[in-house]
Parts: C-alpha cells; structure tokens; sequence
C-alpha cells in the first residue's frame, strides 16, 4: 500500500522528481564520464608504453659503434639496448619526416595498424599512421624520401603508432602538430644506401674517392653505419638514475642521457593528463555539488510537503521507523536510477567522446576511457546523500508531535525576531521586510540558492576570464616580448661565412639557446641559457610586465618562477654545465625576468663571453618580409611570429568551444537552480500570496515582491560570483598548469560586465517565468488548502 | 440606498468531470447598508461561495452581483483587486495572517493598498492586542490570532467585512470576543458599515439584523429580525 502511495507521491510531484532524477544524472554523469576520460588518458598511455616497451632513456651521440651498444647492454640493470638513426627528411611533396633506421624493433615497438611487421631484411617504410591518413597514403604506395645526397624509393610496409611518437612537432616552437606536414617514418638499417655512408666516410677523411679506395681496400660500409641514438630499456624504473650516470662516465660517445620523461611526447600527453585533472576536477565537483544542491533542497521540499501525510501516517499507528523508511526510498529509487543512468552515459558519452577528441591529436591506439572504483564511489555518496536528506528530513517532521504534524508548519519565531523588528529594518517596506524574513526564515534554501548562482557567475567569468587570460599571454609572448617578425634558426653547423653573409642581410640580432644541467643541492635538472644578443629583438619583462633590460654582465637572469621553485635569491649562484661537457660553471644571479612559457636563465653575450665560451648563435632575429621566402640557406627553419600567433589562435578557437559547453552548463544549471528554488519557495509562498491577493494586492505588486528576492540573491551571488571567478582562474592558470608556465588571470572588466549581465539575466528570466504563476493562483483553493 | 447589495439569480456552477453541480443555483438577495447579517446553513450549502463571490474572489457562472450600484461580475482582474482593497475586508475561520510579519505588520501591509487606512496602534488597541504588537503570529493564541485578522480586515476601514466562520475555530467565550469586535465595527461609522457573517451555528442568528438560511446552493429563508438580542444577551 505504501509503495503504491509512494508511486501515486512520484506522479503528482513529476517535475520535483524528474529535477532530482536529471540533477543526479547530469552531476553524476559529468563526474563520472570526465573521471573516466581522465583516467583512460592515463591507463591507454600505460598499456601501450607497457605493451609496446617504450624505452627508459634515450642516449644521444654523434655516432654509437657496436662495441658502444655492447657496453651499454652490458651495464648492470639495463635489459635492452638498441640503436637507432635520427634524421630530419624532405619527401618528393615537400613534406617532412622524422626518418629512423634501425636494426630491429623490440623497444618502442609498433603497433601495426595495417601492413605487416617489422624485420631488418624487409625494405620498405612503416609509416606513421596519422601522417599517411592527412596525406592520404595507403599500405602498398610507394613514398620517395631525401636526405642529402641520399634518395629512397620504398614501399609502404605498413602504417604504425609508436609509444615515443604520440605528439610530435618539427621544431618546439611549434605549438601544436600538423601531421599534414610533419611526420615519423622507420626505415630498417639494411636499407642505408652504401653510398651514403661511403660519401661521408670520405669527407670524413678529407680526401678522394680514388685515395679512400686505396686507404680502405676492404671497405664494408655495414661496418660505419652510423646511429645518433641508443634507446635503452631499464630493468626497474627506480634504476633509471644509476644506469643514466654509468652511461654517462663509461661510454665516451653518450653526449647526452636523457629520461624518457622529459622527451617532448611524453612531457606532452603528461601534461595533458595533469592539466586535464586539475581543469576537469574543478569543473566535474563544481557540476556535482551544484546538481547535489538542487538535489538536496528539491528532496528536502518533497518530503516537507507530505507533512501533513506524515502527521496522517503516524496518527493512524504507523511506526516512526516504518514511515522512515517509506520517505528514504523516495530519495533512494531515484537518486539509484539518476546514478546509474549517468555511470552509463558518463562513459559511454562523456568519456568515449573526450577520449575520442583527445585519440585525434594525440597518436595512441586502443584509446578508451577507463572506468574507476572512485566512480562508484560518488555516485554511491549521492544516493546517500539524497536519501539521508529525505531521511533527516523525515526524521525532524516525526519528532513532533502528530496533532502538530497535522497543522500546518508555522515557522519559529526565533529565527525571525531577532534585529528584524527594530532599527533601520522597522523603516523598510513591507516587501523588503517580507523578504528579508523569508530568507532569513529559510535560510538553508537562500545559502543553497546563493551558492548555486554564484556558481553560475562563477563559471561563466572563469570561461571568459580563460579567454581574456590566454589573449593577455598571446599579446606579451607574441607582441611584447617577441619584438620581431621572423626568427631565423640556422644550422647546427653553420659556417662564419655563412653567418656573415646573413647577418648583413637580417641584421645581426641574434641568440643562443645552450641545453644545461643546473646542480642544487646534489640534485641535477634539465634547464636552458637563454644567451641574448638580440638588441632588444627579444624583450624581457619582470614580475609586473613592466619591461626591463638584460644588460649587465656580471652574472646571470632567472625567472620568478624558477627562483621559487628551486629557491634562490639574488646573490646566490647557480652552478650549471652544458651537456655533452662535464665543465661546471657557477654563475651569480643578477636579477629576475619573469617568462610566461619558459622558466630558464638568461645571459648576456659578453658575459657568457666572459666565462670563456665561444658564443655561436643559433636564431636570427629580423622584421624583414619574409613572408614569400620558403628556404634560407644555412636556415633550419624560418618562423613567422605572427603565424605562431594564429596558430595559438587557432587553439583558442578550439578551447572556445569548449567553454561556450561550459558556460551553457553554467547557465542550465543557473536555470535549474533558480527554478528549482523558486518552485519551492512558490509553493512555499503561494498561501500567502492568495492573502495578499484576498487582501487586494494587485497581481503585480506581489510579483514585485517575489521577484525581489530573487534579484537580491543575483546581485549577492555576483558580488561573491566575480571574485571567486578571478580567483578560480588564476588558481588553474597558477598551479594546474605546467611548471614551465607563469602567467595568471588577467580578467577584463568585460568579462566581469558579461559574467554579471548574464547571471541577473538569468535570474531575472527564471523569476519572472516564475512570477507569471503568480497570476494563477487561485485565491479560493489555496486558502481552502489550508483549512 | 436600500439595495446596498444585490443578487440577482447568482449561480455557480462546477464541473466534476462530466457532472455539473450547482454550488449556488439561483440566489437573489438585497441587502440595505449598515445590516449585520448572519447566512446560516449546513456544510456544503453554498455558504463559502456566496461569499467569495460577494468578496470578488470567485466569479459566477450566471447572475448580476451589484455592490453600492456597480456590477461587479464584469470586472477584470484588476478591478476586482481594487475593488477588495478598497470596499472589502475578509475574515477566515483559520485567521489567514502572514506568519513571517509581527502582528503590526500584519495589520501594516495594508498601508500598501489602500490611501487612507486607520491607525495601526489604535486598532489594534481596540481589539485587545496592543501589548502583542511586536510578536509574530505563532506566539499568540488561536482567539488573538484572529483578532490580527480582524484587525487587519478592519484597518482597510471596509465598506463590507465578510467573515466565513470566524468563530469556527475558538471556544466559545473567546468567540464572543471576536463576535463583539465584528458587531463594533458594524456599527462604528455611523452605522454605515455592513458585516456578513457566515456560520452553522444558530445561536449568532439570534444577534443579526438580518438571517439568510442557505440550504443546497437556494435560499431557504430571508428574514429580518426586528428585535436582534445583544451579544451578552444570548446564552452561548
Ligand atoms: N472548486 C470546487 N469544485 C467543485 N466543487 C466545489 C468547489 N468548491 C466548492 N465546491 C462544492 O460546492 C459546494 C458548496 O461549497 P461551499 O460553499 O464551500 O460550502 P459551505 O457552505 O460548507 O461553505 C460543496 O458541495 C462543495 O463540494
Ligand atoms: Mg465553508
């Protein structure tokens, strides 16, 4: 009988319960589907550098001998080696390609997407999956590739991801990557053209071909192959360390022994996933705890309104815990079906389209939202919530008495009396102080109501205050601090004639990036010198982006940023060598520069001059048009400033349509709030409005005082709304983003116009919606109701 | 100035699903002003209809209803509102006072809608309540509620109080309070003021000018009592 009470309750309290229902669902299924898209980030990346052995180091040299390979493999705790030939190629279409010869494939080994495996006596080319599909190149087609003097025809073996390929760039200044243009190729070792080889060995030596042939009758050029990598797999992770330092102090080749960890794939998608968890936690609790918060005022109010069914139940001889348990199964059933519709949609919707988005920019096979314990666990909690709420609920209407029960709730006169009968408060109209007592009287539901829209102002100045924030970083980096058109990066092995004749040409403003180590406290760290020459090409700002000038040569620059991090003061001294030279320098810190992006040492010239070091620039800095200029001998590359900016435009755009998702969940669940609060409370209200109208109130004067409050609580919610906005954002541009990142919101007035604009508006919208029911109130049945 | 009130063949009817039913089924009345009329009759007779209907809360479904010479069936929303504030003062069997404003304020609100009401403290002097002022409703008794309520009706300075079982939920004494309140203000103004009451109690009968007998939405009776007992009178 009381289940079918409980069915008939549902049915005449649709809306109350599809609001629940829909609000565990949404808040759920958010939660949940932004969890397991987070987590299958992770647990995809985990599986495929497992199952595909992603090497633990990556040693860099000129050229690793077998006897090099040997003596790596036979360091202790290494269980695999292999080497590896690295060059940047040019195909027949002008595109680029990360070209790789190898001896064989069982560290970073591919998964074959289509085509057969690898084997060092097959020719042909295992191509980047991604590269072939933007270029439309099929498994059979035959690719030509170009890397000086040599030219390879080969036959596409097979299209393939490989676990150290997930995201790459041409060069690092490249902000996202264009697998149209750029890509990763893996050719077996067999296939290096003698030629190639026997050419460069006769450079080597200085002399022709007929002399080389004399010198070396027996010249095997299998024997001079040449491999700029050796990638080495560690048996334990926590060995890593101890095998980098024996690589370094035994194997002369090994310029430079790198983590895996800090090669730009890895730092790449990790940066994903730890950017990810900090944006995707905020927005996922803040989704929960408002869907919690309609969910909690909603069953609160469905469970007050049985009062007098209550008082009935118990006036007929039901037991307090029978009734109890009745009421819980309200905020059980549903909150159960809400919970488990939005544990299903959450992965199959939320997460499978997140990781779909992120398996198209990042290069991984098997992508798939991983689904955790935790999830189960807070959908578990708001079932419990919801259903503790109708229990205490309950619980506080059966304490009394059931003659009382049976009344209609007066409300106490203590939380009402106090202030709000003297002072300044006597003088209020009768509508303020209605409203006043009111909130005051229902002070759950205002602290609900006012929580629940400066979330919605919150959310929307944080996703403006995203955009104001990321234009703000694009007009330092690319307008400030980037006082030039065009950077030039010159060849590694760039002769001074070279050099000269393009100085006069583009002016002789230039820079040297030098790879170092910096030691503090016998802790080494990866870091850069950012050595400058530029004349004020390159500009540099400190904490308050006020500019200054790096100009004094008696020390060295750091960042804010890093001198907090790794703590240092000025006057300390940072001691740093250059890799692939074991010399160590200590350098006395001069003053701080802060950089948005980079978190590394300045020098200047002379005084990199002065310790000693020869300065060959490596960027050339100009604001000549070089717009219709494609290649400059002795140039690596030419970088359009003002592309970088539209291509870092190009991402806003991307992020835009993610916040305007954000925003218009914002607004719902404003709307839902509002709504939901006011339904209450309109119910709530409604028998003393048919007084009001009884007594001759004019149907708009008591749509005047209804919406009064609500405009209260806006105004209150955007004052708190606003800051809390500002703050939010600078916390996820402070601490959620990667460490080489310093900058923090910088809000527009805009910004705050359009985030309180929009929650009044939303507000005023709902209220008056609400309002408009006012006028159906029947005067006649509302007040029988009550007798 | 006799048909102060007039009613001519009032109906009201409901529809229950398919069936129709006739709360009032051809009621005609005229009361002259200043009267204290008392409507009796048994539950479900029609009373609460009539008067909501007098009061402007409620339309009908046929039949004219002039109130001081003006047709109030034809008015709108608006003018029905006016016409409440400014002509009428109700009172309920449960009182029907604002439970979050103090017994002033109560009375207070209706500074909002009418131009000239009387003063706040002498009213609710004259009904006993002065001392309670600044307490809010749930702090009073069920007989001091509902003098809120009937101060606040009377602070309009109403032409017309209508008052739907006012004693219905007192004990008798305390009903006699109440009764001896409505009779004042009936015959304050120079005896210009008209009240209704409505009950099923018969004894108030025996105090009224005027007794219409309302039984299944007709009028059974309508008689003049030439000689009405005064309050004290009457053995309640
Ligand atoms: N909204 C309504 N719908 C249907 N019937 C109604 C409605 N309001 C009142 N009635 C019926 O009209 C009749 C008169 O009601 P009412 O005027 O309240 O009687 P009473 O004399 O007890 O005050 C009753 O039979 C009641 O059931
Ligand atoms: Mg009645």
């Amino acid at each position: 009988m009381l289940f079918r009470k409980m069915i008939r309750d549902i049915k005449s309290n649709v809306s109350q319960f599809i609001t629940i229902f829909l609000m565990v669902l949404i808040g759920v299924m958010a939660y949940s589907g932004i969890e397991s898209y987070m987590d299958g980030m992770k647990t995809t990346a985990d599986t495929f550098y497992s199952e595909n052995n992603l090497q633990d180091l990556n040693v860099m040299g000129a050229n690793f001998t077998k006897e090099d390979l040997d003596k790596i493999k036979e360091i202790d705790h290494v269980k695999d080696a292999e080497r590896k030939l690295s060059i940047t190629a040019l195909t027949d279409k002008d595109k680029t390609l990360l070209l790789n010869f190898i001896e064989s494939n069982n560290i970073s080994s591919f998964y074959i997407v289509d085509g057969e495996e690898f084997s060092y006596d097959l020719d042909g080319v295992w191509l980047d999956e991604f590269y072939a599909k933007e270029n439309n190149i099929k498994v059979g087609d035959e690719i030509l590739v170009k890397y000086e003097d040599m030219e390879l025809h080969e036959k596409v073996r097979a299209l393939i991801n490989v676990p150290d390929h997930l995201y790459d760039v041409r060069d690092e200044s490249e902000l996202y990557p264009d697998r149209k243009e750029f890509g990763f190729a893996y050719v077996s070792s067999n296939e290096i053209p003698e030629s190639f080889i026997k050419n460069k060995a006769i450079k080597e030596a200085g002399v022709s071909e007929d002399i080389f042939d004399m010198m070396m009758p027996n010249f095997n050029y299998k024997d001079h192959l040449i491999y700029n990598y050796v990638m080495v797999d560690v048996d334990k992770k926590s060995n890593k360390n101890l095998v980098k330092d024996k690589i370094e102090d035994e194997v002369e080749s090994a310029k430079a022994v790198i983590d895996i960890k800090n090669s730009n794939s890895y730092v790449q998608y990790q940066g994903e996933i730890d950017e990810g968890k900090t944006y995707v936690g905020v927005f996922s609790g803040l989704f929960l705890f408002i869907a919690l918060l309609s969910v909690i005022t909603t069953m609160t109010r469905v469970v007050k309104k049985q009062r007098l069914q209550i008082g009935t139940l118990k006036a007929l001889g039901f037991k307090d815990s029978r009734v109890l348990l009745h009421y819980m199964g309200y905020g059980f059933y549903i909150s159960l079906f809400g919970a488990i519709f939005g544990l299903i949609l959450g992965y199959f919707i939320i997460g499978k389209m997140f990781i779909g988005l992120e398996m198209s920019f990042f290069e991984i096979p098997n992508g798939k939202p991983y689904f955790g314990i935790q999830n189960y666990l807070v959908a578990g909690i708001v079932v419990l919530i919801a259903t503790l709420i109708s229990y205490f609920t309950c619980r506080k209407i059966l304490k009394e008495k059931p003659a009382e029960a049976l009344r209609n709730e007066m409300p106490s006169a203590k939380n009402t009396s106090f202030i709000t009968t003297r002072g300044i408060f006597k003088n209020l109209s009768f509508s303020s102080k209605w409203n006043i007592r009111d909130m005051l009287r229902n002070k759950m539901r205002t602290i609900m109501g006012i929580a629940g829209v400066v979330g919605c102002c919150m959310l929307i100045v944080c996703s403006f205050g995203m955009l104001d924030t990321m234009n703000r970083f694009i007009k330092l980096q690319f307008s400030d601090l980037f006082n030039f058109d065009y950077k030039l990066v010159l060849k590694e092995n760039i002769s001074d004639d070279k050099l000269n004749e393009l100085y006069d040409k583009y002016g002789n403003n230039t820079s040297l990036s030098l790879g170092i180590e910096i030691e503090k406290d016998g802790e080494k760290e990866a870091n850069n010198i950012f050595v400058d020459d530029s004349n004020n090409y390159v500009r540099f700002i400190d904490k308050d982006d006020n500019f200054i000038k790096i100009d004094t040569d008696e020390g060295v620059y750091i960042t804010h940023k890093l001198a907090e991090l790794k703590d240092y003061k000025i006057g300390d001294k940072v001691r740093w060598h250059i890799y692939g030279d074991s010399k160590y320098y200590e350098s006395k810190i001069i003053g701080f520069n802060k950089d948005p992006q980079n978190q590394n040492v300045t020098m200047t010239r002379n005084y990199l001059e002065s310790l000693g070091i020869k300065y060959t620039p490596d960027s050339i800095y100009t604001n000549k048009d070089l717009s219709k200029v494609k290649d400059i001998s002795g140039v690596e590359s030419i970088q359009d400033i003002n592309a970088l900016a539209d291509g870092m435009e190009n991402m806003l755009s991307m992020m835009k349509t993610m916040l305007v998702l954000i925003i218009s969940v914002a607004i719902l669940l404003g709307v839902v709030i509002i709504y939901n609060l006011g339904i209450l409370s309109y119910t709530e209200k409604n028998y003393q409005f048919a007084t009001l109208k009884v007594l001759g109130f004019k149907d708009r004067q008591i749509e005047r005082i209804f919406i009064k409050q609500n405009n209260w609580i806006a105004i209150i919610s955007i004052l708190l709304g606003c800051p809390l906005g500002y703050y939010l954002t600078d916390w996820l541009f402070k601490t959620a983003i990667e460490e080489h990142y310093d900058f923090g919101a910088y809000i527009t007035i805009r910004t705050y116009i359009i985030g309180a604009v929009g929650t009044i508006l939303v507000s005023y919208l709902v209220s008056r919606f609400l309002a408009h029911k006012i006028r159906n109130i029947d005067m006649v049945s509302s007040l029988k109701a009550n007798e | 100035m006799k048909d102060f009130i007039k009613l001519s063949n009032v109906k009201k009817t409901y529809k229950v699903g398919e069936i129709e039913f006739n709360a009032l089924d051809g009621v005609s009345f005229e009361i002259p002003k200043g009267e204290f009329v008392v409507i009796l009759g048994p539950s479900g007779a029609g009373k609460s209809t009539l008067l909501n209907i007098l009061g402007g809360m409620d339309d009908v479904t046929s039949g004219n209803v002039v109130i001081d010479g003006e047709n109030i069936e034809n008015y709108d929303k608006n003018e029905l509102a006016s016409y409440r504030a400014e002509n009428v003062g109700f009172i309920f069997q449960f009182y029907n006072i604002l439970p979050t404003l103090t017994v002033r304020e109560n009375v207070d609100i209706v500074k909002d809608i009418v131009k000239k009401p009387k003063g706040t403290m002498e009213i609710l002097k004259g009904v006993g309540l002065s001392k309670h002022a600044d307490k809010f409703p749930n702090q009073l008794s069920g007989g001091e509620q509902q003098r809120v309520s009937i101060a606040r009706a009377i602070a309009k300075n109403p032409k017309i109080l209508l008052c739907d079982e006012p004693t219905g939920a007192l004990d008798s004494k305390t009903g006699v309070e109440v009764l001896k309140l409505l009779k004042k203000q009936c015959d304050a103004n120079n005896g210009e003021n008209t009240v209704i009451i409505v009950t099923h109690n018969a004894q108030i009968a025996e105090i009224a000018d005027r007794v219409i007998r309302l039984k299944n939405g007709k009028i059974e009776s309508n008689t003049i009592n030439k000689h009405p007992k005064e309050i004290d009178e009457v053995v309640w």
